[in-house]
């Protein structure tokens, strides 16, 4: 707790103590930092991902089109051309930002933060231009072709936007001192993108894994009992995955004697086709064939009794080419001939159903056997031997990062690119003109599309195919560090908010060291809305190829060579959901390859699961899964040993780190998947226990253990102490506050002294506030640039004069120095004018001298804010237009209605204020800052409060830290003894004197140091009062909001409730007088409104033609509107009296 | 906790302990709460020192705001024996009265190392008042200085600091840089006695216990006559600990704690703007003139309702 360093004397091979797991931490966070996910998905975008897409799609062809008959090509001639354009090597520069005036430079983050510019890099391409001329062999026989190459070097891209300390990012490898010089903070951790000067994170996407087999149990409304589905996507296309589905019909929807049959459900097919029909069209045409694919052994008599109706349903269709035919019939084309429908079908087995196997032609025996295992796993859940899959289960999530939310954009834009470049390279070539290039790749394309969507977070191509998914990215939050952190570990899963089904929202098992448990919003986005916890790795995705060759060398019998009555005495082997063998001794192949994840020769972020039950061995290498590292245990023992842990402490130089420790084999990252398949235990006490007496421990067989249990927390919940005392939602709560607070530790007693603390409600100390307590500094920042309208009209910063300039604000001008804007130390306060612009009038062609000649369009400050103008920036935007930001600062001091918090979700507002002598004081002459009401104790549980306030009191005592983490073997017994030691009452209470009286207190008060949090939420930010006010110009009742000097909505309960009373007169002033107040004159005879000339005391009826029987009527002017609005539609709304 | 008897309060006894340049330490006896909790309340409240109330900023480059530093001088305490001369800018009647003592400060960094700026740069810009400075700037330079100056700020190379302080008299009340000590307390004179036939029943061990159960170690195990000893009443902070030992012992009535309604000890410790002995008397005197203002309104009235009563009758 106060722990003491001992002498590190220690023998090299000995056990680890629970206290050295820090060591391992620190180390960790050192060298990864808390947004290494984000970092790391970015750097794999960039250096992997960018090419393999423009790899992709490299190839542009054109053949010239016949101009007379557009879409034939021109065979006739003699002689036929090729172009053809092929992307080939690109290049990233580091991020760069071309002047006004032509000249690049290299920009830093902070330049592009004030200058409201992009922080991006310029992407190059090597193009290669190829003309093919192909003409008749003179013989008249074969071909010659000639072809002419030009290359074209580095061709401009597009600008793609940096991530902030990516390996790409200018302040990549820099040090401390090199940033503080760029004014960058040190403490930033980067992960976001700076696009038009804001700060952008990109939050990840949560969404099911795929190419997973999963079986659900259908309920009664449903004409199917079971369904198992499979959302099969090939890895690295931009197609929209294709689910295949075989589900199982229920008794009650079979019709009389068929049974339960099973279906398949295929893609571009309408109806369900009976499963062996589909076997039948892959070519399995026995009965028996196809049963091997799907129940290995024929002694599971039951299972083989389940598929009797499919078998009897399929009956009369015999062999593939009717098979195929009942398909093609099916499928979205009508009225083809019988030939163009079995070769549509033979197509759409081979490219749309499961593609992740393959999309090559002659995979029908591995379909067939994926296939099969389908209904395998259908049949286990519809005879009862195996649960249905979960949902919710992490292992079944994916995340979505940077890295393939960019990879994905990124891969639609260079399509657009290449249409684009395709359409006007066609171009030329039709019209005979000369290619190029450079001029045909639309520089705008790339740069345009990736800042579009990082700037407003719609993510995907304006106009392109599919829909914008909205809120992919937000403005980095950066109220506090914690918040900041945070936001660039937030996790978004994209389901309805309004979805009323609870069990998406719960936290699951399989979140455990994930996700962190505690910090999630409330209300719609609770539990949808999560955040990593602090150790969770995810994985970037790996190239499986190195696996799928290993497995080869490893025995594994590819599907093709085997009879399908192995699979009964084998296991069998799916790497990302694609079976693609069977091994004979899964144990040890699971080890091999444990082993060489271990020696990383294959990669660290590999997942092995040997799931025994299903026999089946799940290898996986795609990105988005969720890791977390873990220390590996054998024989009972921890691979890591103390000496690792003291190399570890002396890092810098011995050189020793995390990676070490990896590549050591005593720590691995572990999978939600494969995390099931392990035995973990909690604490390096747990291992030593199963080893001294293996019978009475909870387990012997430990496989891993954790680092530290405190790891399952995220950023947020781990400021809180001791949340392990702490009523659940509190530390959510406080997970929730901590992102707009700043703190400071305060002397705290929970008393309630004069009752000015009742209800969450807090009494400050005067005194503590004069001498600063809580003192905070807030900055509001104003933006100005001279825009260009047109190429003439433009926009001038300066002081606007009186005489020549219209619509001049109410504000004070006097503010502004010569040059237009307010000069640094200027007090400024509501309205007044803080940056002065004016835009010219064009002349309105009268020829006639004009009184205003100018247009004012000045900045002024918000009505309801002062402070000091702090700094101003006057520099050139991403045009060279003249651009100017100004900072103004203002003091903010705590006063009654402020908020305040605990760490512990316990917040509440200043009640009153009391100088030092008013407060009640000790015998000691120790006055509290703050005491807050014991009520707000015991209903809310937050024992994690008071235990921090006590060891707090102790740490003050001895000039130490306490140590508050989660899950230690601290007690409150263990503080107490020592505050007892310290000369305190053990709990710690205090004998106090009343400020007023001077007598005592009767009570023992509780007071204690505390750390306490100021929220951002102030009165001065919200008090707002009206008595007349802007209006509406529609409605003329008054307008909404604070910023805008709205009035207070006096609603519905609020009139109900003077209706009861009979204040009629009251209600009449609310709702009327103070609101939309209006007369009009109305013909008493046809009820319509009049004209009425006041001043001339003229009346007139235009319906009635009529002068006479007009009279005043008082209604709102809402009301006339809507008489107006009825008269606009041909209703005459008659008012009579 | 029962008063023990009828306390005399005719004549209230000080009994001086000690008495430092920023310590004093007393009993106050033979008054009730109110009058040590009034005196206690009028030293931190009403009894008036020197402090920066006006702060003029020529040029600031330092990394703190203007207004972060205007705050930070005006917590700086002063010397602030003379400030009986001084008036409030409210007390103020004649153009001659003495309100405002003028500083100066002008630092800028020229070496690389970081530079401190303290309560010692602080320039008094009127010579005629020497003896109102910051606490501690007499000592100046001196290796043995017993204040030390107060950091103001931080610079690096080529920032710099120029501004205009005015010091002016005011009291705690208004602001809590004008508060002359640092803390003021006083504690009840606890009366403890101990069941000595009750206490006999115990066994060593339960003594020790018993003894061991007080924070404070208010009490002794004597090893000679196994007998508990209060080794000093005062140290006892009525922290109910041994009480608590007591009941769980089972012998709630082992001792017995009271406080003497009518003895304060009292603490004041300085902050080095006044003495303490200044600020007792100081405060004494504030509170007898309240007493004779409130005295003299209240023969006021008494006149006034004598001549309302004489006038109707």
């Amino acid at each position: 707790m106060f722990g003491d360093d001992e002498d590190l004397a220690v023998a090299e091979d000995q056990e680890i103590e629970e206290n050295d797991a820090w060591a391992v931490i620190s180390a960790y966070f050192e060298e990864k930092g808390l947004v290494r996910q984000q970092l790391d998905s970015f750097n794999g975008f960039i250096n992997s991902s960018l090419q393999e897409i423009v790899d992709e799609n490299s190839l542009i062809t054109v053949t010239p089109n016949n101009q007379h008959n557009p879409g034939q090509s021109l065979e006739e001639e003699a002689e036929s051309t090729t172009y053809e354009i092929k992307f080939g090597q690109i290049y990233l520069s580091k991020p760069t930002f071309v002047e006004a005036d032509g000249e690049t430079v290299a920009i830093f983050p902070k330049e592009a933060r004030l200058r409201n510019l992009t922080y991006a890099a310029p992407l190059y391409v090597d193009l290669e231009k190829r003309v093919i001329t192909r003409r008749p062999g003179p013989d008249g026989e074969g071909e010659e072709s000639e072809e002419h190459v030009t290359p074209y070097d580095k061709v401009f891209l597009g600008d793609v936007p940096i991530m902030l300390r990516s390996d790409y990012c200018n302040l990549h490898g820099r040090s401390e001192r090199d940033l503080s010089d760029l004014g960058e903070c040190p403490y930033d951790q980067g992960g976001y993108f700076i696009i038009n000067g804001s700060e952008k994170v990109l939050i990840a996407q949560e969404r099911m894994a795929n190419n997973h087999v999963y079986v659900f149990r259908k309920s009664q409304p449903s004409k199917y009992a079971f369904q198992a589905e499979c959302r099969s996507v090939c890895e690295g296309s931009v197609r929209a995955s294709s689910s295949m589905s075989v589900r199982m019909l229920s008794r009650a929807g079979a019709k009389k004697g068929a049974g339960q049959c099973i279906r398949a459900t295929l893609p571009y097919i309408r109806s369900d086709i009976p499963l062996l029909v589909v076997f039948r069209a892959l070519g399995f045409t026995a009965d028996r064939d196809i049963l091997e694919h799907i129940v290995y052994d024929f002694g599971d008599d039951a299972m083989l009794e389940a598929l009797r109706p499919s078998i009897e349903e399929a009956f009369p269709i015999g062999d593939q080419e009717v098979a195929l035919d009942y398909i093609g019939k099916r499928g979205t084309t009508v009225g083809a001939t019988r030939e163009r429908r079995v070769a549509y079908a033979r197509d759409l087995l081979e490219k749309e159903f499961l593609p992740h196997i393959s999309m090559e032609p002659a995979c029908e025996t591995r379909k067939a056997y994926f296939l099969g295992y389908v209904v395998h796993r259908l049949l286990l859940v519809a005879l009862g031997r195996r649960d249905e899959d979960d949902r919710d289960h992490y292992g079944n999530k994916r995340l979505d990062l940077g890295g393939p939310l960019l990879a994905n954009l990124f891969r639609a834009l260079f399509r657009k690119l290449g249409k684009d470049t395709r359409a006007h390279v066609q171009r030329c070539v039709d019209r005979g003109r000369e290619i190029n290039l450079t001029a045909a790749v639309n520089k705008d394309t790339i740069s345009r599309g990736l800042k579009y969507s990082l700037a407003t977070g719609n993510w995907g191509v304006l106009g392109g195919p599919g829909e914008l998914r909205p809120g992919v990215t937000q403005v980095l939050n950066r109220l506090t560090y914690a918040s900041t952190l945070s936001h660039l570990r937030r996790i978004n899963s994209p389901i309805g908010r309004e979805g009323k089904l609870a069990k998406p929202r719960q936290l699951h098992n399989t979140q455990w060291g994930m996700i962190c448990p505690a910090e999630t919003p409330e209300g719609q986005a609770c539990g949808l809305v999560k955040n990593l916890a602090l150790m969770t790795y995810v994985s970037v995705g790996c190239a499986a190829g190195p696996l799928l060759e290993f497995l080869e060398e490893c025995a594994t019998e590819a599907l093709e060579d085997i009879a399908p009555g192995v699979v009964a005495r084998a296991t069998k082997i799916l790497v990302n959901g694609v079976w693609v063998g069977v091994h004979r001794d899964p144990g040890d192949l699971v080890a091999r390859l444990r082993a060489m994840r271990r020696h990383v020769d294959i990669e660290t972020e590999v997942g092995v699961v040997h799931d025994i039950p299903l026999r089946e061995l799940r290898l996986t290498t795609d990105a988005g899964r969720c890791c977390r590292p873990l220390f590996i245990v054998q024989d009972r023992r921890l691979r890591v040993r103390k000496r690792d842990v003291v190399a570890l402490q002396a890092r810098d130089e011995t050189g020793f780190s995390w990676d070490s420790l990896i590549e050591a084999g005593a720590i691995e990252y572990v999978d939600v998947e494969e995390e099931e398949t392990t035995m973990m235990a909690m604490s390096i006490h747990d291992l030593k226990a199963a080893r001294e007496d293996p019978l009475h421990a909870y387990s012997d067989t430990y496989t891993h253990c954790e680092i530290h249990p405190a790891m399952i927390l995220g950023v947020c919940a781990s400021i809180v102490p001791f949340p392990d005392h702490n009523q659940s939602p509190r530390n959510t709560y406080q997970s929730a506050m901590g992102k707009q607070a700043m703190g400071i530790n305060t002397i705290v007693a929970i008393a309630c002294y004069s009752g000015y603390n009742q209800e969450d409600s807090t009494m400050m100390n005067q005194s503590s506030i004069d001498r600063g307590i809580f003192r905070s500094i807030f900055f509001r920042s104003y933006k100005t640039e001279e825009r260009k309208q047109g190429s003439i009209v433009q926009e001038f910063i300066e002081r606007p004069s009186r005489e020549i300039t219209a619509g001049m604000r109410h504000g004070t001008y006097d503010k502004l120095d010569d040059d237009g804007i307010a000069a640094p130390g200027t007090r400024v306060s509501g309205d007044d004018v803080v940056i002065g612009k004016t835009s010219p009038i064009p002349d309105d062609g009268s020829g006639m001298p004009q009184r205003f000649t100018k247009r004012d369009c000045s900045s002024s400050l918000r009505h309801s804010e002062s402070g000091m103008v702090d700094a101003v920036l006057l520099t050139t935007g991403a045009d060279g237009q003249r651009f100017v930001k100004m900072r103004v600062r203002s003091i903010r001091i705590p006063q009654v209605g402020d908020k305040f918090a605990s760490r512990h979700g316990q917040k509440g507002t200043i009640g009153i204020t009391y100088t030092q002598e008013d407060m009640p004081f000790t015998a000691e002459g120790i006055v509290p800052d703050l005491i807050i009401n014991p009520h707000a104790i015991p209903s809310r549980m937050t024992i994690g409060h008071l235990v921090e306030a006590l060891m707090s009191k102790v740490a003050a005592c001895l000039g130490k830290e306490g140590d508050a983490t989660p899950f230690t073997a601290v007690t409150v017994e263990d503080i107490s003894t020592l505050l007892h030691g310290c000369g305190y009452q053990q709990r710690g209470w205090e004998t106090m004197y009343n400020g007023h009286t001077g007598r005592a207190l009767a009570a023992p008060i509780f007071l204690n140091p505390t750390y306490y949090q100021r929220l951002k939420h102030m009165v001065d930010d919200k008090i707002h009062a009206r008595g007349r006010g802007p209006v509406q110009i529609l409605t003329r009742q008054p307008v909404e909001g604070r910023a805008r000097d709205g009035g207070l909505r006096f609603g519905e309960m609020e009139r109900d409730c003077i209706i009861s009373h009979g204040a009629s007169a009251f209600l009449k002033e609310r709702l009327f007088d103070q609101s939309d107040a209006y007369r009009v004159h109305v013909c008493e005879r046809c009820g319509l409104i009049a004209v009425a000339n006041l001043k001339k005391n003229q009346y007139y009826c235009t319906a009635c033609k009529n002068t006479t029987g007009i009279v005043a009527v008082h209604l709102p002017y809402a009301c006339k509107l809507l008489f107006q609005e009825l008269m606009a539609m041909c209703i005459a709304p008659r008012m009579q009296f | 906790m029962v008063a023990p008897k009828a306390p005399q309060f005719y004549s209230p006894q000080v009994k001086l302990r000690s008495l430092t340049e920023d310590y004093c330490e007393f009993v106050l006896s033979n008054v009730n709460a109110s009058i040590a909790n009034a005196l206690r309340r009028v030293i931190l409240a009403e009894v008036p020192t020197i402090a920066i109330e006006l702060v003029e900023i020529e040029s600031n480059t330092t990394v703190l705001n203007d207004e972060y530093i205007a705050h930070r001088l005006g917590l700086v305490p002063f010397v602030s024996s003379r400030v009986h001369d001084m008036k409030t800018i409210y007390e103020a009647t004649e153009d001659d009265d003495w309100t405002d003592v003028e500083f100066t400060l002008n630092v800028r960094c020229t070496r690389d190392e970081t530079m401190n700026v303290t309560s010692d740069d602080l320039l008094p810009a009127d010579t005629r008042f020497p003896d109102v400075m910051p606490v501690g700037y007499d000592e100046r330079g001196s290796l043995t200085r017993k204040h030390k100056s107060v950091l103001l700020v931080k610079l690096r190379k080529n920032q710099e600091l120029k501004l205009r302080a005015v010091a002016r008299k005011g009291i705690g009340k208004d602001h809590a840089k004008w508060i002359p000590a640092a803390t003021v307390s006083y504690q009840f004179l606890p009366e403890i006695t101990i069941n000595h036939d009750l206490m006999d029943t115990l066994t060593d061990e339960q003594k020790q216990a018993f003894c061991a159960a007080d924070p404070r170690k208010t009490f002794r195990f004597n090893q000679i006559s196994k007998a508990v000893e209060i080794v000093d009443p005062e140290l006892y902070m009525y922290d109910g600990e041994v009480l608590a030992k007591a009941a769980e012992m089972g012998k709630p009535g082992l001792i017995d704690i009271c406080q003497r309604q009518d003895t304060f000890i009292f603490r004041v410790e300085g902050t080095g703007a006044l003495t303490p002995d200044d600020m007792v008397l100081t405060a004494l005197d504030v509170l007898s003139g309240k007493l004779q203002t409130f005295g003299a309104e209240l023969d006021r009235e008494g006149a006034e309702l004598a001549d309302l009563t004489h006038g109707m009758l």
